[in-house]
């Protein structure tokens, strides 16, 4: 009995001490702001900008591009990097995580401080072939510079992902994915917000169509609720899929980064 | 005769642990000492790439009349005074002069023809050569970092003693706070 009260007594203390210890260190990593990969491992939202289907496609294609190549490209959105130079808090980030295989070095890290309104590209020295920095900035100029001008954080992201992935692949020696423009051939960046000006406008031409379709049919006394349910149902489900529980409690490679890389204001 | 031989194997042991701790510390030193060399090497490659990055800009300014002008003339020295650099303080000095040659060139370069600054090789060319200054001064801050570590290994007992028995030298840092203010940025925008 009386060694049970003592052991009670030293858990009590021992209970005391952890929780002191656990305070100390909780306020001492907050005001370290030290982040962690997310469980999505390959696109780590702080900063709230990215788009759950677009988070779960990015998450896909890391995790092929790992598959086939070892090389891992991360993105990771904050808000702000709090008056620090984006390339140090990139490289410090990069470094701290790992990214990359540990013998190679192939590891990229695409670092957007939406707030702050940069992006920087960090690329791993196993990369420098693949991505020199000359490419790296060409690939922000015409993947995320048009889309984050306006805001449109996700997209960007997710575009610039696809080409920083298909360069690495190539550089491998396998088959990029689809829509794959080598960044030497990348045309004027007016090019590209025509294609997109051009899918959105069909898109505003396709919708009056039903409108007017819809309004017709109404006009003859025909429900026209089963044709939007099947205008919706068209080939949209797939994306998000639930695929993304499979990347958890993963982690990165142990790779490092010299300082190669690019970024633009924007 | 028996604690003779007591004595006589308590100072062999004494000596076995000594030599085996002198190789272990003599080993902890050369390979903190090997880290160094490897960052002191690196510096010098980033050093050599930025060098070769100007017959890359010289290349994308050819169609340009005048561009072999006093300021270009300053680069080249600089850049053989780079490549002839023995020490780590020479070559600190060699490649900040370098570091001002440049953007004192680029400047000039981009003063005189505007519209330079809009064509997609000069901006693949800044950004190779924003990408190897950022790689110069990361290779120097873990250049210090190493050489400080190792700095610190020489100097501490016990293993100062091993150090002055074998003669190993402190090294020299890179001062990037002092180089960076001297230096005028390129201007890219």
């Amino acid at each position: 009995m009386i060694y049970m009260s003592r052991i009670k007594r030293l858990l009590s203390l021992v209970l005391a001490v952890l929780t002191v210890f656990s305070l100390i260190c909780l306020t001492g990593c907050e005001a370290q702001k030290k982040l962690e990969p997310t469980k999505k491992l390959f696109v780590n939202d702080f900063a709230d900008v990215i788009d759950e289907a677009d988070e779960n496609t990015i998450c896909e294609l890391g995790a092929a591009l790992k598959e086939k190549t070892t090389a891992e490209a991360v993105i990771v959105a904050i808000e702000s990097t709090d008056g620090e130079e984006i390339s140090d808090y990139a490289l410090n980030l990069g470094r701290e995580w790992g990214i990359g295989d540990k013998d190679k070095n192939n590891g990229v890290l695409i670092l957007l401080a939406s707030e702050d309104r940069n992006v920087y590209i960090a690329v791993g020295d196993g990369l420098g072939g693949a991505l020199p920095d000359s490419k790296t900035g060409r690939i922000l100029d015409y993947y995320a510079l048009p889309y984050f001008e306006d805001d449109s954080f996700s997209l960007g992201l997710l575009e610039t992902y696809k080409a920083v992935a298909n360069e690495i692949y190539v550089e491998y020696g396998l088959e990029p994915g689809e829509g794959y423009i080598p960044a030497d051939q990348l045309k004027e960046k007016s090019e590209e917000t025509t294609d997109v000006k051009t899918v959105v406008v069909s898109w505003i031409i396709l919708l009056a169509i039903v409108i007017v379709y819809m309004l017709i049919f109404r006009r003859r006394g025909i429900m026209f609720v089963p044709f939007g349910g099947g205008f919706r149902g068209g080939g949209f489900g797939g994306f998000g899929g639930g695929s993304s529980g499979g990347f958890g409690g993963g982690s990165f490679g142990g790779g490092s980064f010299g300082g190669g890389g690019a970024g633009r204001s924007f | 005769m028996k604690k003779g031989l007591i004595a006589v194997i308590a100072v062999v042991a004494v000596i076995i642990v000594l030599i085996i701790s002198v190789i272990g510390g003599y080993n902890g030193i050369v390979e903190s000492q090997e880290n160094v060399e490897t960052a002191k090497s690196n510096i010098s490659t980033q050093l050599q790439r930025r060098a070769d990055l100007i017959p890359n800009f010289v290349e994308t300014v050819k169609s340009y009349k005048d561009y072999e002008s006093q300021t270009y003339k300053d680069v080249t020295a600089a850049r053989s005074a780079v490549a002839a650099a023995n020490t780590t303080k020479e070559q600190q000095q060699a490649s900040e002069q370098l570091d001002k040659a440049i953007s004192v060139w680029v400047n000039a370069v981009t003063e005189n023809y505007p519209d330079l600054k809009a064509s997609e090789q000069y901006r693949a060319l800044q950004d190779e050569l924003s990408g190897t200054e950022n790689r110069v001064l990361v290779a120097r801050k873990d250049y210090n970092e190493s050489a400080k570590k190792y700095n610190t290994m020489i100097r501490k007992f016990p293993k100062n003693i091993l150090s002055g028995i074998f003669g190993f030298e402190k090294y020299d840092y890179f001062e990037n706070d002092a180089s960076a203010e001297s230096v005028p940025k390129v201007s890219f925008d």
